[in-house]
């Protein structure tokens, strides 16, 4: 009767023709609802009674095509193939995942539908790798999140990409804020976070001279880090395709093929592929994968959140990540974002959250940027004036509100990694160490798995010449003189740098791959200078022609024609 | 470590940037008689007149109307006879302060360099106001470029950005632009202007628009950009006298490009990072009327220090900066500066300063306010007395003025200017 009473409420929620199945595995409501809010209710509602929640509620608002953003080239290149393990999805879970599998003598391929890794959720967010003081206690967010946060610093090292431990540092808006102390650090505690401390007002000015003068102390967190979110997307990525794995970009799977409960081959527009074992790490399509599965047990809602980012010039005047959220609402569901240094040196303020209907929905609107204003008034010294850019990106939420990590109950070689939401970034490492355990139990009745002799524990990386002092910078001209040109004024990236990022384990020819790796065009000037140049490195580079080379691959060309061939048109 | 990685080189002053303003001031360093290098980031010298291919330049300085290219080779013939040595494709990584000279440590594709200069000249331009700069939102697509990067894509590459053509903003790269895309056979659907006026000049708004019956739209901007891979359209809304949105009139316009054109704002980075005190107005160093800044031995000039209308300006802040730099390395005399302010009505003027017991004849670029349509006499405040520099018929913040007056300086003694309108006869 608990279905009944789960139905009530539903519609004096404002559900219509509603329904209620409650199962072992799930409880799925359906019905009819005017709006996305309701719709969302409802799921958090039902949510309570299962962590996993089916919410096939209809909205008035048509859901826009839910298609990725390109058009995938319909071909039978890897048809025929077979995998021990398909990683479904190219940002930072499925690229940590196909990582850690990669020490063991298994074939593993990571199939992504866009032209890179990291292009949606991976690439947008705030960078920051969570000290786990946020997540609510006993959650797999809490857990996976201090864990991961320990695994950054050594996998960061080994990536050969930057990771800072900066600290966080939440601010007491009110001397009555202090008493709230004991509360915070038990849940410090009981999450395993590595320390807070109580920081007094002057504690707070010395360290952050910038920030308002209307603060009362705060806590620090000082295990809370930062790193670039692609760097370490396509860094892992790389160093997996090092260590044997196959990455197939622009590759989509549009279905399974079952039997006997399991999937026997996926089907991809690129051909249909044997695999022992499938991991869905679809980020905001995990649920669409699922369904193609015929497991859908859980689905996913959309939070999108906007952040601003700060001219570099600003970066010395905060230190530490800094927020002051209102301790009232410090029980809902965004976290409320704040000021976070970027591992580059900006400043980045945000996020925002967002419910929205769609899956992938990157545009910007100033409500958001207006509303990112009570974090840029934290510090003294910000004013919108000093904004490079800002962007958006799209959380994928179950909702219970946690993550989703575990083998199908249905499918016996499926594994699912879904709702990585914020702190997903800082989890990924320790969510791959889990989700490979799972794999090789899988794996191990179907072949016996070994670890590999000659696995490389250290990625192989061109210099970065931020490293360099002067008169190191010197010696590597006299080696490779492309070094010494100077493309990107802003980011001072050479020639030689874009070059290496086209000869990778993973080359991506479009300018945001190359943006995302190296930074031309990421600084303040925005592409003005050097976009032309980039082009022509890319274009000799690939042997295309100038007004082939795109922003972001298919039909999102830089440039449309010559003017001599427009002439002659 | 192999000691000679790095080449030292020594100089009396170091021109960074070479572009109108780095060569003006780089001649007359030289013919003052001092040594000079010059050090330019891109592979050839000339600045932005490289791919200013239209006419127009030069009508001040020569009386003639020359292009872009023409009016930057007259000076790179004059630097290539004076033997000025220039460094190009070099970049300046930084910029050390040591007691009485100056350390640039810079790189090309030949090594790297470290050059020390009792004086610097900076003459590092300015760059283009971008999207995110006016808060410019929706999605994300290809074809969005400031004017700049465009008339680069068109005169430089050799290729057309776009063939249905929006253009945000009225300054003067855009709507040359709106000119030379239409000329290479596409379409430009207008130029959205926020304001009510047009922000580029008078006689641009005339040869690129208007003769090419390219329809202006003041008080209008674009709200949305529309398109996932190419930009497709965008949405333009009117605004009121306060530049707020008026609810209703969203207009979607099919587009396949979108050029901004939204302003220039003085590059700075290596300024700041010597701590030479910036104007909130210019957003370029304050300096006296020797373009020296508030930091001894630091000179600027052309656009760096505020954004010009006309080349023969920047020139003519180039030639001040060398002769200037060479005069103080030679008596490093200590500058007793007074302030030079303005008003309200001013909008920003250079010089901010004036050193009193250099030369008394100043030169005085400004741009008021606000237009204004009716008689106004310029003046200059001091102390007590208020004296009328000049008047004038017209007064636009879009056009720079400049006059040249003899200051009867006294110590101490600050100054302002003002502009005051007279609704008497002229």
């Amino acid at each position: 009767m608990k279905t009944l009473t789960i139905k009530r409420k539903l519609e004096s929620m404002g559900v219509h023709e509603c329904s209620v199945v409650l199962t072992d595995q799930s409880i799925c409501i359906a019905g009819i609802a005017e709006s996305l809010a309701t719709k969302n209710k409802a799921g958090w509602y039902a949510a309570k009674f299962h962590t996993n929640v089916v919410n096939n509620i209809i909205t008035d608002k048509n859901m826009r095509n839910e298609d990725c953003e390109h058009e995938q080239a319909i071909s039978n290149e890897l048809e025929g193939l077979s995998y021990d393990v398909i990683i479904i999805g190219g940002g930072v879970i499925g690229c940590a995942v196909a990582r850690e599998l990669s020490k063991y003598e298994i074939s593993v391929a990571v199939f992504e539908k866009e032209y890179d890794v990291a292009v949606h959720t991976s690439s947008r967010n705030d960078g920051m790798i969570h000290d786990g003081f946020a997540a609510k206690p006993g959650t797999k967010k809490a857990y996976y999140n201090v864990r991961g946060n320990r695994l950054w610093e050594p996998l960061a090292r080994d990536l050969g990409i930057q990771f800072r431990r900066v600290g966080s540092l939440i601010l007491f808006r009110t001397p009555l804020n202090t008493i709230l102390y004991p509360i915070l650090a038990n849940r410090a505690k009981k999450n395993n976070v590595d320390g807070w401390e109580l920081w007094s007002k002057e504690k707070v000015k010395k360290e952050e001279p910038y920030l308002l003068d209307e603060q009362f102390g705060g806590f620090y967190l000082p295990s809370a880090g930062i790193i670039s979110p692609y760097r370490a997307t396509v860094a892992l990525a790389e160093h997996a395709v090092q260590n044997g794995v196959a990455v197939h970009l622009l590759t989509k799977v549009i279905g399974f093929e079952m039997h006997d409960g399991e999937i026997v081959r996926v089907k991809t527009n690129r051909g249909t592929l044997q695999a022992k074992l499938v991991i869905n790490a679809a980020g905001n399509w995990a649920d669409i994968v699922a369904e193609l599965a015929n497991d859908k047990y859980f689905s996913l809602h959309f939070r999108k959140g906007t952040d601003i980012i700060f001219d570099k010039n600003t970066g010395k005047w905060q230190n530490h990540v800094a927020a002051m959220p209102n301790f009232l609402q410090i029980a809902e569901k965004t976290k409320g974002g704040g000021l976070i240094p970027t591992i580059e040196g900006n400043i980045l303020v945000g996020p925002t959250a967002t419910e929205i209907a769609e899956r992938v929905d990157y545009s910007t609107n100033q409500d958001d940027i207006k509303e990112l204003e009570k974090h840029i008034r934290l510090n003294k010294k910000l004013n919108l004036n000093q904004v490079i850019t800002y962007f958006s990106g799209v959380r994928a939420c179950t909702y219970s509100e946690d993550f989703l990590i575990e083998k199908s109950k249905k499918i016996k070689n499926l594994i699912h990694v879904a709702g990585i939401q914020s702190p997903g970034l800082a989890s990924a490492p320790a969510i791959a160490e889990d989700v490979v355990t799972m794999s090789l139990q899988i794996l191990s009745s179907r072949k016996h798995i070994l670890k590999k002799d000659n696995w490389n524990p250290v990625r192989n990386t061109y210099p970065d010449l931020q490293k360099l002092n002067f008169k190191e910078r010197a010696e590597i001209i006299n080696k490779n003189p492309g070094y010494g040109k100077i493309v990107c004024r802003c980011e001072t990236v050479s020639e030689q740098e874009i070059r290496d990022a086209l000869h990778s384990s993973l080359p991506v020819y479009t300018l945001d791959a190359i943006k995302r790796r190296i930074r031309p065009g990421a600084g303040r000037c925005h592409g003005g200078f050097c976009t032309p140049r980039v082009i022509e490195i890319l274009a000799e580079e690939t042997g295309k022609n100038f007004s082939d080379i795109t922003k972001k691959g298919y039909g999102s060309n830089i440039v449309l024609q010559s003017l001599e061939d427009h002439a002659s048109e | 470590m192999n000691e000679n990685t790095v080449n030292t080189i020594n100089t009396e002053i170091a021109v960074l940037g070479a572009g109108p303003a780095g060569l003006a001031a780089a001649m007359s360093a030289k013919n003052n008689g001092a040594h000079v290098i010059l050090i330019e980031r891109e592979n050839r010298l000339g600045g932005i007149l490289k791919q200013c291919i239209h006419d127009g330049f030069g009508l001040v300085r020569y009386n003639e109307k020359l292009t872009g290219p023409e009016y930057a080779l007259r000076d790179i013939k004059t630097i290539k006879s004076l033997n000025v040595p220039a460094f190009v494709n070099t970049f300046v990584l930084e910029v050390e302060k040591k007691e009485n000279s100056f350390v640039l440590y810079c790189i090309n594709e030949k090594g790297a360099y470290q050059i020390e200069a009792q004086a610097l000249i900076l003459a590092t331009g300015c760059r283009e106001r971008t999207d995110r700069q006016i808060f410019l939102h929706g999605e994300r697509p290809a074809g969005i470029y400031t004017a700049g990067l465009a008339q680069h894509f068109v005169n430089i590459d050799g290729y057309l950005p776009g063939k249905e053509i929006v253009i945000i903003g009225s300054g003067d790269i855009g709507l040359i632009m709106a000119r030379r895309l239409t000329l290479e056979g596409a379409h430009i659907v207008g130029v959205y202007e926020v304001k009510p006026e047009p922000s580029g000049l008078q006689r641009n708004i005339a040869q690129c628009l208007n003769d090419f019956s390219i329809p202006l739209h003041l008080s209008c901007t674009v709200k949305t950009v529309h398109g996932k891979n190419r930009i497709e359209g965008v949405t333009v809304v009117n605004v009121d006298e306060s530049g707020k949105e008026i609810k209703g009139s969203e207009k979607y316009i099919t587009c396949d490009c979108l050029i901004l054109s939204v302003g220039l704002i003085p590059e700075n980075e290596i300024a700041q990072s010597l701590n030479v005190s910036i104007d909130p107005d210019t957003k370029g160093p304050y300096v006296d009327q020797n373009m020296h800044t508030l930091v001894d031995g630091i000179f600027a000039c052309g656009n760096s220090v505020h954004v010009h209308d006309l080349v023969d300006y920047v020139s003519e802040s180039g030639t001040i900066a060398g002769e200037s730099a060479v005069r103080w390395i030679r008596n490093k005399r200590k500058r007793n500066l007074i302030k030079f302010s303005h008003d309200n009505s001013v909008l920003y003027h250079i010089p901010q300063f004036v050193d009193f017991k250099s030369n008394n004849k100043i030169a005085l670029y400004f741009r008021s306010k606000k237009t204004y349509s009716n008689t106004c006499s310029v003046n200059l405040i001091e102390k007590n007395s208020k004296t009328c520099l000049k008047k004038f018929k017209i007064l636009r913040p879009s056009e720079m003025e400049k006059i040249v007056f003899d200051a009867q300086l006294q110590d101490n003694q600050n100054l302002m200017l003002q502009i005051e309108e007279n609704y008497g006869n002229y």
